[in-house]
């Protein structure tokens, strides 16, 4: 029995080893799903903040358009510029720079849908090529955001739950913060309540 | 927009179908039958001449969930195109709800955009459905589909760099030499405590988990017969439209 017992704990030993490692791999995998598919999530973005200033030239064209809404739009795409700028490097993992992000691009979506939604009191815009094309970009845009949101939130999820569960849970601990919990996409407040115009 | 985890996808209304057997799937009545069985035949013969699978698949409701959702659930889960080129591209009309939308793979984005797919619905399908031409709007919008994505022709051969599958892990020689000591310290371990041996394998074993999304494509489709999925993305491009 006596002789048994080192060789026990050297077979625990390794398998607590091989846990760690096995447990290291899977949350390193996982990280670099998220951050992939984060990668998506802001090409997507980029990609609407590209079509805005074609949208606002389109609608300062069109007469007497309102010119607050066109500037509020301006001004949300050009503070999205901004949080951009400053270094989106560890956003995924650092929710206080995720929560900017994410407050920067909801203002963009909110000016940009009160745009749309008063757009609709001028028929002559919403008539020229011009017009409907970028209304159709922005549409397709849009959609596409919603799913590599979507797309995150799932990876985003599967990171957390391992990383939560046992005996991975264990591992973490050793690594610092290197396998923070990751933040998710959270629904706009307000966007339950469609814009309001008053004509 | 509400985004939960894909748990709350099991509240859905309409469940997705099973991946379909050819390239047009009319389960609405909405074609005839004659126009229905050429439309598949042009299709299955440019996917073997391209290599892009481009499907048209017709149903009666998406249940209530809005069609972009159910779009992008359905080429999901049939995996439309390529693994890794993601030339996949679905024409999806709801009989019932009138609603359609071009649902674009990845790989294909660029060659039928977001605005070519909304300037198919607007001016080439929708016109033709509400004058009562059914057979004839479909017809025209897959030729219009296919005349952006590029005629029968060789298949394209570069993967779009970014949107390849995920590589599978790698075993590195520290692993090798891991799992080396593992098989002989379980051996020893199994053999003088089984039970204990047998609860940290399950636990070890649970550790492998799922690689990303790169697991078999559709069912097979048999030799030469029906559409199978390739193991294709899309992303939410394309547009819907209604009549």
């Amino acid at each position: 029995m006596k002789k048994l017992l080192p060789i026990g704990l050297l077979g625990l030993a390794v398998i607590l080893v091989v846990s760690v490692v096995s447990g290291y791999n899977t949350l390193v995998r996982l990280d670099q799903g998220v951050r992939a598919q984060w990668g998506q999530v802001e090409n997507v973005y980029q990609r609407r903040a590209d079509l805005v200033p074609n949208l606002v030239e389109t609608v300062k064209g069109a007469a007497a358009f309102e010119k607050e809404t066109y500037t509020a739009v301006a001004e949300a795409r050009s503070r999205v510029g901004q949080v951009s700028a400053a270094g989106l490097q560890n956003v995924v993992n650092d929710p206080a720079a995720f929560q900017r992000f994410q407050q920067a691009q909801d203002g963009l979506s909110s000016a940009l849908s009160r745009l749309m939604v008063v757009s609709e009191k001028y028929p002559d815009l919403k008539a020229t090529g011009a017009f409907r094309d970028l209304q159709a970009q922005l549409e397709g845009t849009e959609n596409r955001i919603a799913v590599e949101r979507m797309r995150f939130n799932e990876a985003a999820q599967e990171f957390n739950t391992r990383r939560q569960t046992f005996p991975t849970v264990l591992v973490v601990g050793f690594f610092g913060g290197r396998f923070a919990e990751k933040a998710y996409f959270a629904a706009q407040p307000g966007s339950e309540v469609a814009p309001k115009v008053k004509f | 927009m509400a985004l939960g985890a894909p748990a709350a996808l099991a509240g859905a209304p309409a469940a997705v179908p099973p991946a379909p057997a050819q390239w047009v799937t009319d389960g609405a009545g909405f074609l005839s039958e004659p126009v229905r069985a050429a439309l598949d035949a042009r299709l299955g013969q440019y996917e073997h001449d391209s290599g892009h699978q481009v499907l048209v698949w017709i149903g009666h409701t998406t249940g209530g969930a809005p069609i972009e959702d159910w779009a992008v659930r359905a080429f999901a889960a049939w995996k439309v195109g390529r693994r890794g080129l993601d030339d996949g591209v679905v024409l999806f009309i709801m009989a019932d709800d009138r609603k359609l939308r071009i649902e674009v793979g990845y790989g294909l984005e660029a060659k039928l955009t977001d605005l070519q797919a909304a300037t198919i619905i607007r001016d080439v399908v929708v016109p033709r459905i509400r004058a009562g031409d059914r057979d004839g709007a479909t017809r025209a919008g897959v030729e219009a589909m296919l005349a952006a994505l590029g005629g029968a022709g060789a298949a394209e051969g570069v993967p779009v760099a970014d949107q390849e599958a995920p590589p599978r892990p790698q075993l590195g020689w520290g692993t090798i030499l891991l799992l080396g000591l593992l098989g002989v310290g379980i051996l020893i371990f199994v053999a003088t405590h089984p039970a204990a041996a047998v609860f940290f394998l399950t636990t070890l074993a649970s550790n492998r988990g799922r690689g990303g999304g790169w697991g078999g494509g559709g069912f097979s489709g048999g030799g030469g017969g029906g559409f199978s999925g390739g193991g294709g993305r899309s992303g939410g491009g394309g547009a819907s439209g209604s009549w």
